[in-house]
């Protein structure tokens, strides 16, 4: 904002040597942009377009769909997605509606849940002083973070053991339960920061016009940390929505996710650059989609001139 | 261990293979002869299918054209019908809706859509006869060790059916958690008929059979053979001052000599490469690679305890036999391909291989199955088959000392693996009805038909049966004689081969290879020398073989040897 | 479950309520019996089950599942008892309670048994079963060449999440600044970071970047690198798989600083330029120091995935060449998973745990000077 709101001021009236800066200025920042809008997007084509390419090329590194290679349902085929499959039995098929299904239910389940109680702690940790024995709010709010540290792997026997005891192996509510501790964490630190940037007499306002500090909380600040709520939101459900290792271990037949069919795509055999390459672009899929939607709440907010 | 997807066997690609088919036959026929003399032994008896009724022969035959050979992927329609068409013992042995009621959960891989999703197929019209149901747990291949070893320790087994591999069996069948295999079902897949190798005690522990087969594993030897038909590599070896003709190696020191020479030449406009090492740990696996380096060294004929002294569980990772095979790999890294480094076996052989780069490669059979269905490869018609190649001189660790054989080179296959199997869980014994029903889930996926139709079309799984070596069956499938002969030679000849190098079943045998993989890879990267290297692997499998119970682990690699 | 009860709201902040001081003494009491009940009946079921499951009685639950539903219902009676026996201050913890209380639940158990498991010599195909071993996985730990060379790599690791930052703030402020096609760049700046890292080993790692075939080998090709084995010498291969982790999170990092630049107030930047001040002075006078809170954070999440990077190493390199690529996480995912050794593997995951617990609160501590002397 700092740097081509500048720019922007500079337009009104320009001189020559102005204009030369503000023409040297706009192509560096849409250069960069561009340069890095392919940095992240070439990769996705590739995939996409491999998901179209029989093996040959693949291996040949061909690029552009009917100037390099023919295009042809090969990958999705093999999903049983293809227009040829989509009538016929196909196990694949089956196997990866299934898993979406759960992928869906499971990832925007952990999230809300996250998000529910990671901003009712952001806040509590934003705006009152906790004592919980020894611990004050940093200590509380490091206690959240440090469940994100141990490397998972470790975990296995422990969260098997509990699980079992538990009866939440291979249910969408245990798996639930696991994503929502490893974001919780992050929405409480996002949350927090968010929260500190709205200054306390917003809250005490509301207060003396006769609001309770729930009150406050959910009709008041809640609705102005929108942007990082859905910041907070896109990448909880990015991290449960690809999360494999405990989708491995704590799921049999019914809870199954989309990741482990993913790696399934590769063994002793080679590896279905085709297949992986359609199950990747189709999990993505409704990521992208939720981004598109999503990402107008990320501009608007505070710099839209909700508060002052 | 072979997960075949063969995918796409398109009839363009065939068509137009067959076009250039013309142009590579001579070469193949010549390098043909050559693989037929490179064991040294005579083919055992094979066409054992003539036993057959002429009922079950239509039947074979029948099954073989679903979907035809070259005619594409077979579907998930196409499994189910297979599956129905073998389900003949099934409807001998059990009544109609026999197993009503009755939940089965099967614990096996997804390796690229095939495996459970194969299983699947197979057994709809089973599940749709007897009345049972069965529930699907598909592991990626990546978290099967660690799922099953894991579930065993916590008491978290929620499966009744599991599909393992033999190597396992040490951790499974050793804990007692498999049921025995009843008389029935031996009678109805016919255990006679397996190949020697998979014969008791493979697939028993304590003299009880628990396994079904139903893949049967080995390295094998993949060449070129147009490198080695190739006139002006011929006259370049010559120049070079090399002994002997320009051919196919039949020993290590060969593939040595051949692969250093290779460096540097092209072969029809490509950079020319010889041996490929899969340097590159995978789990494990890629200790079987160096392991095949080693059996010509390190298997002494008629012993046959190789990787340990079977008295004492001392390793003989480090003895001289080892360490040479070490050494070979690192004289041999810097004439391979600038990133073979950073190769696993899978890149070696599909992406490296059957991509067309290198000419010499160890794999289990699937790069050969895959070479000539698969379009991903580009040998299909220059590939050939043989058995592992062997060592002028073998080392005997009773007397220390190197013997060179009087009748030639020693030839020791690696008989990596040994193949997946069906095994059914002890759990299931005490419900007769879910006893039986599993049994006979098992006995049908391991149905001596099923076995034929699912190694001559994509399904991961190789020969592993007698019967499954009548070359006239293929041919009448639409296979080519002088391809499937050579494949299935190189297969059953390293399957029967009286000195091939047996695994070791015992348990944990994954974490001997682990370990050894990780050091292995600090020396193939220069930080060590081989022996110092080999050294520290012993060291940690004598700390590994301790952990486990040196005493248990003497009893369970004697058993796995079949002492 | 005492700690929780003295939550209280430090004595400076205002009261806004005026409760009536009658009714005030009952609810009290009914706050604390309530609670008191409820802790009663929680340790019961706790007690009585853990006595079935030790076979010192004949009557429980057939799972633990009940004892979960017993502790959402104290946690329940623990949040309205709160409430009631202490007013706005109950009110107060109750904001904080719930997460505390979810977060106990599942990590209390999985941690303890964690610390457990990491003091005994346990091989899960060892048929003798696990057995404590004093601190002997500790000792070994100390002579474990493997674990001290993929904690050299981590330094660097970490070390280049500073790029990273750098790289996610430039982009940040590209992203906020007005632009053309904004939603465009937003959208296609995330989307890295929505593919699974087992699609970006494979299709990136392996794939677009294969030595043969790889679109960006042949590009290398043609900027003059001939043998583009990406992963074949040690520094290359360590740069590549950062390049590759870095390309998934940084996204990340700039969705965080996005919200953050979003969240500011504009008109401390105007005042800035009212002083006349260049847009490079305003950004390092105003904005970086404003962002730093954010930027902390996003550094420290940021920090926490590094130190657990272990997915693209296990699938691209598998450590190699030689361990030059080894993570800490991957190394011990080897000795757990592929050796079956978890004894000695969580052992080596707790030590991991309190050193970067240890460098964290460092990390936090300075950061906590820093940004008190600049704003």
């Amino acid at each position: 904002m700092a740097v081509t709101a500048d720019l922007d001021d500079s337009f009104a009236q320009p001189g020559n040597t102005q204009r030369a800066k503000i023409v040297v200025g706009r192509v560096l920042v849409y250069g960069a942009l561009i340069i890095w809008a392919i940095v992240c997007l070439f990769p996705i084509y590739w995939t996409v377009t491999t998901s179209f390419k029989s093996a040959i090329d693949v291996t040949h590194g061909h690029l552009v769909p009917w100037l390099d290679f023919i295009p042809n349902w090969k990958g999705w085929g093999s999903l049983g997605l293809s227009p040829d499959t989509i009538f016929q039995i196909s196990t694949p098929r089956h196997e990866f509606i299934g898993r979406f299904e759960n992928s869906i239910f499971i990832s925007i389940g952990a999230s809300l849940l996250a998000l529910l109680l990671g901003s009712l702690a952001a806040y509590g940790l934003s705006r009152f002083q906790y004592k919980f024995g020894p611990m004050k709010n940093d200590d509380i709010l490091f206690f959240f973070i440090s469940q994100l540290i141990l490397p998972p792997v470790v975990l296995a026997l422990p969260f098997l053991v509990l699980y079992k005891e538990l009866a939440l192996l291979d249910t969408r509510i245990g798996l639930i339960f696991v994503y929502t501790l490893t974001v919780l964490p992050i929405v409480v630190w996002i949350m927090r920061d968010q929260f500190n940037t709205i200054p306390v007499e917003l809250d005490e306002a509301a207060l003396v016009d006769g609001l309770s500090i729930w009150g406050v909380f959910f009709r008041i600040i809640l609705p102005i940390t929108l942007p990082g709520l859905v910041a907070a939101f896109i990448l909880s459900l990015v991290l449960t929505w690809n999360e494999y290792f405990f989708a491995s271990l704590l799921t049999a037949s019914d809870a199954k996710t989309l990741p482990v069919m993913v790696a399934s795509q590769t063994g002793s055999q080679g590896i279905n650059w085709w297949s992986m390459a359609a199950l990747s672009a189709a999990a993505i899929a409704p990521l992208v989609i939720v981004g598109i939607f999503l990402e107008r709440y990320i501009v608007k907010g505070l710099s839209t001139g909700a508060v002052k | 261990m072979k997960i075949e997807t063969y995918e796409q066997i398109m009839r363009a690609q065939l068509s137009r293979r067959r076009l250039l088919q013309g142009a590579a036959m001579t070469g193949a026929a010549a390098a043909l002869g050559t693989a037929g003399g490179l064991g040294g032994f005579a083919s055992p008896a094979h066409a054992q299918a003539s036993g057959l009724s002429d009922a079950e022969k239509a039947l074979r035959k029948q099954i073989l054209q679903i979907p035809g050979v070259g005619k594409g992927s077979p579907t998930d329609a196409d499994y189910r019908k297979v599956g129905e068409l073998c389900l003949a013992p099934t409807k001998a042995a059990i009544k109609e809706g026999e197993f009503k009621g009755v939940e089965l959960t099967f614990m096996g891989l997804n390796n690229q859509n095939t495996h459970d999703f194969l299983f699947r197929g197979f057994l709809h019209s089973w599940e749709e006869y007897t009345g049972a149901k069965i529930n699907w747990i598909d592991l990626a291949q990546a978290d099967y060790n660690a799922r099953l070893q894991q579930a065993i320790s916590t008491g978290t087994i929620d499966w009744d059916m599991l599909e393992m591999g033999a190597p396992f069996e040490g951790d499974v069948c050793g804990r007692g958690l498999t049921s025995e295999m009843p008389d029935w079902v031996k009678k109805m897949i016919d255990t006679e008929d397996y190949v020697n190798y998979l014969k008791p005690p493979v697939g028993t522990w304590d003299g009880k059979l628990y396994r079904v087969s139903i893949d049967g594993d080995c390295h094998n030897f993949n060449y070129r053979t147009d490198y080695f038909s190739d006139k002006d590599l011929a006259k370049a070896w010559k120049d070079a001052g090399h002994k002997g003709e320009w051919g196919l190696p039949k020993t290590w020191q060969e593939v040595q000599e051949v692969t250093k020479f290779l460096k540097g030449k092209t072969i029809g406009g490509q950079p020319a490469w010889g041996y490929l090492d899969p340097p590159k740990p995978w789990g494990g696996f890629g200790f079987y690679f160096l392991a095949s380096r080693t059996t010509a060294y390190a298997k002494y004929p008629g012993e046959a305890a190789w990787l340990f002294d079977p008295d004492t569980m001392k390793p003989r990772v480090n003895n001289p036999a080892f360490v040479r095979a070490i050494q070979d790999v690192v004289d041999a890294l810097p004439y391979e391909p600038p990133n073979q480094i950073n190769a696993d076996p899978n890149e070696t052989g599909f992406a490296e291989f059957l991509g067309g780069t290198g000419s010499m490669v160890v794999w289990w059979g699937d790069v050969g199955a895959a070479a000539k269905t698969s379009d991903t490869s580009v040998v299909g018609d220059v590939c050939g088959f043989s058995i592992l190649p062997g060592s002028d001189d073998v080392y005997n660790s009773k007397t220390g000392k190197w013997e060179k054989p009087s009748s030639g080179p020693n030839y020791a296959p690696n008989l990596a693996y040994l193949g997946w199997g069906i095994y059914v869980m002890k759990k299931v014994d005490s419900d007769d009805k879910k006893h039986k029903a599993a049994w006979s889930a098992a006995a049908h996926l391991g149905g001596k038909d099923l076995a034929l139709w699912t190694s001559a079309y994509p399904s991961g799984f190789q020969c592993y049966r007698n019967s499954q070596h009548d070359i006239d069956e293929w041919v009448e499938a639409g296979y080519d004689r002088g391809y499937i002969t050579s494949y299935l030679d190189s297969q059953f000849n390293s399957y029967n081969h009286p000195n091939a190098a047996i695994e070791p079943r015992i348990p944990g045998i994954f974490q001997y290879y682990s370990l050894a993989e990780d050091e292995l890879a600090k020396v193939f990267a220069g930080q060590e020398k081989p022996q110092e290297g080999a050294d520290k692997i012993a060291a940690a499998w004598e700390k590994l073989t301790d952990q486990l119970g040196r005493e248990q682990q003497i009893k369970f690699y004697k058993a796995a040897l079949g002492k | 479950m005492t700690a929780s009860a003295s939550m209280a709201a430090a004595d400076n902040e205002p009261e806004f309520d005026n409760p009536d001081i009658v009714g005030a003494h009952a609810r009290i009491a009914a706050g604390k019996a309530l609670i008191w009940a409820a802790s009663i009946l929680f340790v019961a079921a706790l007690l009585v089950q853990t006595l079935y499951a030790a076979g010192a009685i004949g009557f429980g639950f057939a799972t633990w599942r009940p004892i979960l539903y017993a502790y959402a219902l104290w946690g329940i009676a623990l949040g309205v008892g709160q409430v009631m026996a202490r007013g706005e201050a109950g009110l107060r913890a109750l904001f904080v309670l719930p997460a505390a209380l979810f977060t106990l639940a599942v990590a209390i158990f999985p941690t303890l048994f964690g610390f457990y498991i990491a003091s005994l010599d346990w091989n899960l195909a060892a048929l003798g079963g696990p057995h404590f071993n004093d601190f002997d996985n500790f000792v070994q730990m100390f002579h474990d060449p493997y674990y001290w060379n993929a904690l050299a790599n981590m330094v660097f690791y970490v070390v280049m999440v500073l790029a990273e930052y750098a790289i996610a703030f430039g982009l940040a402020l590209l992203l906020n600044a007005e632009i053309r096609a904004r939603k465009f760049f937003r959208v296609a700046f995330l989307i890295p970071f929505m593919l699974s890292p087992v699609a970006v080993s494979w299709m990136i790692g392996k794939s677009l970047m294969e030595y043969r075939f790889g679109p960006l080998a042949r590009l290398a090709r043609d900027f003059g690198w001939q043998t583009p084995a990406f992963f074949a010498y040690p520094w290359t291969a360590r740069f590549t798989i950062e390049a590759l982790d870095a390309w998934m999170w940084i996204p990340f990092m700039v969705i965080l600083l996005l919200a953050g630049l979003q969240a500011m107030s504009k008109e401390v930047i105007e005042a800035a330029k009212v002083d006349g001040a260049s847009p490079w002075q305003a950004f390092w006078k105003v904005t970086f120091p404003l962002m730093l809170p954010v930027s902390i954070t996003t550094l420290l999440i940021r920090i926490i995935f590094k130190l657990k990077l272990a997915d693209i190493v296990i699938t691209v390199t598998g450590g190699g060449p030689g361990g030059a690529t080894d993570t800490v996480s991957s190394f011990i995912y080897r000795v757990y998973r592929d050796r079956s050794n978890v004894g000695y593997g969580t052992a080596l995951a707790m030590f991991y745990l309190i050193l970067i617990i240890l460098f964290l609160m460092l990390l936090l501590r300075i950061a906590k000077r820093f940004t008190r002397n600049v704003v």
